[in-house]
């Protein structure tokens, strides 16, 4: 089943407040990647900042929906 | 669900005695997800040594212990002195950025730019300072 890219999106919004979510398929609707923009990455790692997203949709990929997830985080500030 | 201990073990002494080790889908020679063949190709454009576990054959077990003691589920995963450094993004992003030549205290190659577009060629920079040809350690076997 592809993944449905818009509900991943909202995971992640509601996840991250106030976050700019891209969410992009890159091949078969498992292979996605998320492209992420929010000021409370300041400060955080990037293994922090990607562990938040990858949180954010972890039911999709314990249901099997998302085979892999790339992700790209920034802050506004660093864009 | 918790993972088991004496695997644990295994993975926590394996992480203490390699300096740089690459968990991944396959082996550094036959890489069998593109994300695991991206990051081999990164350390070796880096030119560093590195050890190898394939994860394929425990994915399920490895992954309840990189749960607990990384809190990141998903294959390759590239440790570094004991810390894990990231997946293929991150790993690719620092090489990108020197970082990741920083880290390992290797030079920066030349090419790093042309890192992510690079399929199937030899790293053409291998004369440039590097010592010879990054060691690849067999894959680490793991007894159930």
């Amino acid at each position: 089943m592809a993944a449905d890219l818009t509900e991943l999106k909202e995971m992640i919004e509601a996840a991250i407040p106030g976050a700019g979510v891209e969410v992009l398929d890159e091949g078969g609707g498992d292979h996605l990647r998320a492209i992420v923009s929010s000021d409370r990455f300041e400060g955080l790692s990037r293994l922090d900042q990607h562990r938040m997203v990858k949180a954010a949709v972890a039911e999709r990929f314990e249901d099997g929906t998302i085979h892999a997830l790339s992700v790209q985080t920034s802050t506004p500030s660093s864009q | 669900m918790a993972a088991n201990p004496e695997l644990r073990a295994q993975v926590e002494s394996a992480i203490a005695d390699n300096p740089v080790l690459l968990f991944m889908k396959g082996t550094p020679d036959a890489p069998q997800c593109g994300f695991s063949m991206r990051t081999v190709g990164v350390l070796e454009q880096v030119g560093v040594e590195y050890g190898a576990i394939d994860v394929l054959p425990m994915l399920q077990p490895l992954r309840e212990v990189t749960s607990e003691i990384a809190d990141w589920q998903t294959f390759p995963q590239l440790y570094v002195k004991g810390e894990l450094v990231g997946g293929c993004d991150i790993v690719e992003e620092m090489f990108e950025a020197g970082e990741l030549a920083d880290l390992l205290g290797t030079e920066q190659p030349e090419s790093a730019g042309a890192a992510s577009e690079q399929s199937g060629e030899e790293s053409p920079n291998r004369s440039g300072g590097n010592d010879g040809e990054p060691y690849q350690s067999p894959p680490m076997q793991i007894e159930n």
